[in-house]
C-alpha cells in the first residue's frame, strides 16, 4: 500500500477554450509553444486550450484533513473532478488509496466518497432512503450490510423523521446531508468534499464543519475545497493555495500565516474610493500589496493593505483619502488571516 | 430629494417593448438555425405518409371516395393547404402556453412580469416573431411540398388570406385562456400536444370534416377554425363549403370578438389566483 | 510515522455486485417513473390519438361510397385500413417513445445532476443504460396493449391471426429499436442539438416503412432504401402475422434481417457508448449541460 492516501504528481488538465466564455490561456504559457502550434497546424486556426490545473502536486497523508484553498475558478474543482476518476489528466499521474487514477479507477472509485458541489447530485423524485438504498446497491455493499448501513447513516445525519419523504421537499441543508451520507455509504478510507458548505445557511454550516471534524477523527483522510479561509483554517491540518491551476503554497494554517507574521495588515473603510488613491499607495516602497473592494454595490469600499511599516504609511495614507469627498470610515490594524496570505502571494482577495 | 421614476408609460413603451421582445425572440430563433430547417421538413415528413396512403386510394392520382366529400380528388392540395394553416394555429397555441413554460422553467418569466408592462402584451409579443418565422418557414414548405407532391390552388389567393386574418386574431384569444391554463397547470407538454392534434384533428386539417363519423362531426362544428379552413379552402381550391362561405366568414368575425373576450378573461382571472398562491416562480 | 485506523471499504465487487446495481438502477427507474403521474394520461390518450389523424384521412379516401376503399383493397390486399394503419404507427410510437425515453436517459440524467453520482460508483456504466430499458419495455407493453384495447372496444378492431406470431416479430425487433436507442443516448451527451436527430431518425422510419402504405407503392429508390432500416420488415411482419395468419415459417424473411439488424444495433450502441465514456473522461463534458 502506498504511503499516502492522495498523491498527485504534476497533474495538469487542459480543456479547449470555448469561443465567447472568455477562457484564455494562462498567461505564463511560453509564446513560443503557441506558435509552434500554429505551424504545424498550417493555415488552420490553432486550437486555444484553456489550461484549467497546471501542474499540481499533492501528498496527503492518511488521516489528514487537507484543504485546498483558492478563488473560484482556481482549478479546485478540476481537481477533484480528476482525482475522483470523472476527469482523466493531460498530463501528470495520481494515486488514490495507492490507485492509479487512470488504469485502476475502479479501484479508486471504491476507495472514494466524493460530495461534488452543488445540491443535485441525488435524485429529488426518490425519497432519502431510497437514494441511499440505490446508491449502496452500486457501491457494491452487500444488501444485508447495505440495510444497516442506511439506517446508521439516517441516524447520524438527523434525516430519520423524514427519510421517507421526496427529496424535493427537504431543504438544502437536508439534501446536502443526504449526498454527504451518500458519499460515506461505503465507508470509503478517503472522502473528496468540493465546497461542501457552499450555499448552506450559518448553522447548517457549523453543523458540518463538526461533522467533517468527527469525521477524521474516525480515521476518513478528508480532501475539501473552499473558498471559505475560515472554514480551511478552522477544519485543515494542512492547506494548499491554489490560483491559476498552482498550488503558490502549502503548508499548516499556522505555517502559513507566520509568514507575514511581520507584515502589518491595516484594514480600512472608505467611502467614495478611487482608484488612482490606490496606484498612489502602492508605489510607495513601504506597502506590499492593496485590494480595494465594493461592498455590496454601496459607496463603501474595504481596503486591505499590508506594509512594512505602518508609521511611514499612515500619515500619507490619511492624506490620499480625505481628498475629493473620499472619506475614511473605519480603521483597523490586524491579525493576519489567511486571506491575507493569500492577498499576499497574489496580490488579490480571495472573494471578488 | 424626490425621486421620480424614469418609468413613464405611453403608447410609445409599449410598443417599443413588443418590438423589443419580439427582436428578442427572432435572435434566439435563428440562434438555432436546425430548428428553423426542422420546421420546415417537419410537416412535410407527417405528410408523407398521407400522400403514399392516398396513393394505396387512388387510381391514376384521382381520389374519387375523397372527392366525393370534398368536392376536389387534389387531395394532396387540400392537405398541404390545411398544414400551412395548422402552422400558424400552432404557433399561436405554442407561441404562448410555451413560451410561457419556458420562461418559467428558465426562471426568467418573474423578471418579465415585474415590468409594468401589461401581461397580455408580453404574451402576444411573444407571438410576432414566431408569426414572422412561421410565414418564411410555411412558405418554404410550401414551395418544397409543391415540388415534391404537387400543390395547385385554382382560386384566389388574397380572398383566402382575408378570410384567414379573423381566423388568427380569434386564435389569440383561444392562446390566452391556454397560456392561463399552463399558468395553473405548470406543466404544458402533454396538454399543448394533445390540444393542438385533437384541434387539428377536428377542424379538418387534414380530412374533410363531412367524412368524420356522425358523432364526431358536432364537435368540428363547434370550432370555429373549422369554418376558417374550409373558407380559405372554398376561396382557394374551389372546394364545396360547409355552408355558403359568406356565412362562413361572418361566424369567423363573431367568434373572433367571442373569444378574445373570454381568453383575456380567463387569463386574468388565472393570472390574479397565481399572484394570491404565489406559485409564479415555482416549477 | 505513527500508525492511523483506516477504515475498510464495505463495497464487495464481484459479479453478483453488479447483478444487484443493474437490478437497483431498474428499480429506480420504475419508482420514479410513478411519480410522475402525467404518463398515465399519455398512455390512454397517444395510442388512440396519433394514428387517428391518419385513420380519419383514410375514411375521407375511402369516400362516402367505398369508392376508394375498393381500390386501397385491391392494392394492399388487406381489407381492415384501421389495422393495417394501426400497426405502422405503433411501431412508429415504439421506436419514437424508444429514442425519448432510453434515448435521453443519460442526457435527463446530465441535466438532473445525477449522471456524475452515478459515474463516482464501481458499476459497470452500460448497466445504467440497460437498466432503464427494463421499465421502458414493460411501460411500452402496456402501451401496446392499450393501444390493442382502445381500438378493439371502439372501431372494433379483432386480430385474425396468431397473437404469438405477433408477439415474436415484436420480440426479434427489441435489439434494433434498443440499440438504436443506446447508440443514439450516448451521443446526446456529447452532440449539442440532439433532438435533430430523434426527427432526423422517426422522419425516416415515417417516410420509408410503410406506417400508413405498402412500401410496394413507393418509387424504387425508395424501397431500397426502405431495405436498410429494420422497421420495414417489423411493419410487414406484424401485418402479416396480425391479419394473414402468417406463421413462423412465413415470417422467417423479415424475421431474419430484424435480427440481423438487432445485432448490428446493438453492437453499435455499445460501442458508441464506450466511445462516449472515454470522451466525456477526457473533456469533462458529462458534468456539462
Amino acid at each position: 500500500m502506498s504511503q499516502f492516501a492522495v498523491e498527485a504528481c504534476q497533474l495538469v488538465k487542459k480543456f479547449p477554450a470555448r469561443p465567447g466564455t472568455g477562457d484564455k490561456p494562462l498567461e505564463g504559457e511560453p509564446a513560443s509553444s503557441q506558435r509552434k502550434r500554429r505551424r504545424l497546424f498550417g493555415k488552420k486556426e490553432p486550437k486555444a486550450m484553456f489550461t484549467a490545473v497546471n501542474g499540481v502536486d499533492l501528498q496527503i497523508q492518511y488521516g489528514e484533513i487537507f484543504g485546498l484553498l483558492g478563488p473560484n475558478g482556481a482549478g479546485k474543482s478540476t481537481t477533484i473532478r480528476m482525482l475522483c476518476t470523472l476527469l482523466e489528466p493531460t498530463s501528470g499521474t495520481a494515486h488514490i488509496n495507492g490507485y492509479d487514477i487512470v488504469k485502476q479507477a475502479n479501484d479508486v472509485r471504491r476507495s472514494l466518497g466524493t460530495v461534488l458541489a452543488g445540491e443535485r447530485s441525488i435524485y429529488w423524485k426518490l425519497t432519502g432512503r431510497e437514494n441511499l438504498e440505490y446508491f449502496a446497491a452500486l457501491y457494491h455493499i452487500p444488501p444485508a450490510i447495505a440495510k444497516k448501513r442506511v439506517d446508521e447513516l439516517i441516524e447520524r445525519m438527523e434525516l430519520k423523521d423524514r427519510a421517507n419523504e421526496l427529496v424535493e421537499k427537504y431543504s438544502t441543508g437536508m439534501r446536502q446531508r443526504v449526498a454527504i451520507a451518500k458519499a460515506l455509504l461505503a465507508r470509503p478510507p478517503i472522502l473528496l468534499l468540493d465546497e461542501p458548505t457552499l450555499g448552506l445557511d450559518p448553522q447548517a454550516a457549523r453543523n458540518l464543519r463538526e461533522l467533517i471534524a468527527q469525521l477524521k477523527q474516525e480515521g476518513h483522510t478528508i480532501l475539501l475545497t473552499t473558498h471559505y479561509m475560515e472554514e480551511a483554517d478552522q477544519l485543515s491540518d494542512r492547506i494548499g493555495i491554489i490560483d491559476a491551476g498552482k498550488i503558490i503554497a502549502l503548508d499548516t494554517p499556522e505555517g502559513l500565516k507566520r509568514r507575514i507574521d511581520r507584515k502589518e495588515i491595516i484594514r480600512l473603510e472608505v467611502s467614495g474610493w478611487q482608484d488612482y488613491i490606490g496606484e498612489k499607495l502602492r508605489a510607495m516602497r513601504e506597502v506590499e500589496s492593496l485590494v480595494a473592494r465594493r461592498q455590496n454595490e454601496s459607496d463603501l469600499w474595504e481596503v486591505n493593505l499590508q506594509a512594512t511599516d505602518s508609521r511611514v504609511v499612515l500619515p500619507k495614507l490619511m492624506e490620499s483619502i480625505s481628498q475629493n469627498g473620499t472619506r475614511l470610515v473605519n480603521m483597523n490594524i490586524v491579525k493576519p488571516s489567511l486571506e491575507d496570505v493569500f492577498i499576499h502571494l497574489t496580490g488579490k482577495a480571495l472573494r471578488d | 430629494m424626490q425621486l421620480t421614476t424614469l418609468s413613464q408609460p405611453s403608447l410609445t413603451t409599449h410598443l417599443r417593448a413588443l418590438f423589443v421582445i419580439a427582436r428578442k425572440d427572432w435572435k434566439v430563433f435563428w440562434r438555432y438555425p436546425l430548428n428553423a430547417l426542422s420546421s420546415v421538413f417537419q410537416p412535410i415528413i407527417w405528410i408523407t405518409p398521407v400522400y403514399f396512403m392516398g396513393k394505396a386510394f387512388s387510381t391514376n392520382g384521382q381520389a374519387a371516395g375523397f372527392a366525393a366529400y370534398s368536392g376536389t380528388g387534389d387531395y394532396m392540395s387540400y392537405i398541404l393547404l390545411g398544414t400551412v394553416l395548422t402552422n400558424f394555429i400552432m404557433t399561436v397555441f405554442w407561441g404562448m402556453g410555451y413560451a410561457l413554460k419556458n420562461d418559467m422553467d428558465s426562471g426568467v418569466l418573474e423578471s418579465n412580469w415585474l415590468t409594468p408592462i401589461p401581461r397580455l402584451l408580453i404574451l402576444v409579443g411573444r407571438t410576432l416573431t414566431s408569426i414572422l418565422t412561421t410565414t418564411i418557414t410555411s412558405a418554404t414548405m410550401l414551395i418544397l411540398a409543391g415540388l415534391l407532391f404537387g400543390f395547385r390552388p385554382t382560386g384566389s389567393t388574397f380572398a383566402a388570406i382575408l378570410t384567414a386574418v379573423p381566423m388568427l386574431v380569434g386564435l389569440y384569444g383561444f392562446g390566452f385562456a391556454f397560456a392561463g391554463v399552463v399558468l395553473l397547470m405548470r406543466e404544458a407538454n402533454t396538454l399543448v400536444d394533445v390540444g393542438s392534434f385533437l384541434v387539428q384533428g377536428f377542424s379538418g386539417t387534414n380530412f374533410p370534416v363531412q367524412s368524420l363519423p356522425y358523432w364526431l362531426i358536432p364537435i368540428s362544428l363547434m370550432l370555429p377554425l373549422t369554418y376558417g379552413l374550409d373558407a380559405v379552402r372554398g376561396f382557394l381550391l374551389k372546394t364545396n363549403t360547409l355552408l355558403p362561405i359568406p356565412a362562413e366568414i361572418a361566424i369567423l368575425l363573431f367568434s373572433m370578438f367571442v373569444m378574445l373576450w373570454i381568453g383575456a378573461q380567463v387569463f386574468h382571472r388565472v393570472e390574479r389566483r397565481v399572484r394570491t398562491l404565489g406559485t409564479l416562480g415555482q416549477h | 510515522m505513527e500508525t492511523t485506523f483506516i477504515p475498510r471499504s464495505l463495497g464487495q465487487p464481484g459479479l453478483l455486485s453488479d447483478v444487484r446495481a443493474f437490478l437497483a438502477v431498474v428499480r429506480r427507474e420504475w419508482i420514479i417513473f410513478t411519480r410522475y403521474p402525467s404518463w398515465i394520461i399519455a398512455l390512454f390518450i397517444w395510442p388512440l390519438i396519433f394514428p387517428m389523424m391518419y385513420i380519419l384521412t383514410a375514411r375521407a379516401l375511402s369516400g362516402p361510397d367505398g369508392s376508394g376503399l375498393a381500390v386501397f383493397i385491391a392494392t394492399t390486399g388487406a381489407t381492415d385500413y384501421i389495422g393495417y394503419i394501426i400497426v405502422g404507427t405503433t411501431v412508429w410510437m415504439w421506436q419514437n417513445i424508444v429514442l425519448w425515453d432510453v434515448g435521453f436517459a443519460l442526457r435527463n440524467e446530465q441535466m438532473r445532476g445525477t449522471l456524475e453520482s452515478n459515474w463516482l460508483t464501481p458499476t459497470w456504466r452500460f448497466s445504467y443504460l440497460l437498466g432503464q430499458t427494463g421499465p421502458q419495455i414493460v411501460t411500452m407493453a402496456m402501451f401496446i396493449g392499450v393501444t390493442a384495447l382502445e381500438f378493439g372496444l371502439l372501431f372494433g378492431i379483432r386480430l385474425n391471426g396468431s397473437p404469438w406470431m405477433l408477439g415474436l416479430m415484436m420480440l426479434a425487433a427489441i435489439p434494433a429499436i434498443y440499440g438504436l436507442g443506446f447508440a443514439f443516448a450516448s451521443l446526446v451527451i456529447t452532440v449539442k442539438e440532439a433532438n435533430a436527430f430523434v426527427f432526423l431518425i422517426r422522419g425516416m422510419v415515417m417516410i420509408f416503412c410503410g406506417i400508413t402504405f405498402p412500401v410496394a407503392i413507393l418509387p424504387a429508390w425508395m424501397q431500397t432504401f426502405a431495405k436498410w432500416l429494420p422497421q420495414t420488415y417489423l411493419i410487414h411482419g406484424m401485418r402479416a402475422a396480425a391479419f394473414a395468419k402468417a406463421g413462423v415459417k412465413e415470417l422467417l424473411p423479415d424475421l431474419i434481417p430484424l435480427l440481423s439488424f438487432g445485432a448490428f444495433w446493438l453492437a453499435v450502441g455499445y460501442f458508441t457508448f464506450l466511445w462516449m465514456e472515454r470522451r466525456a473522461r477526457k473533456s469533462g463534458a458529462i458534468g456539462q449541460y
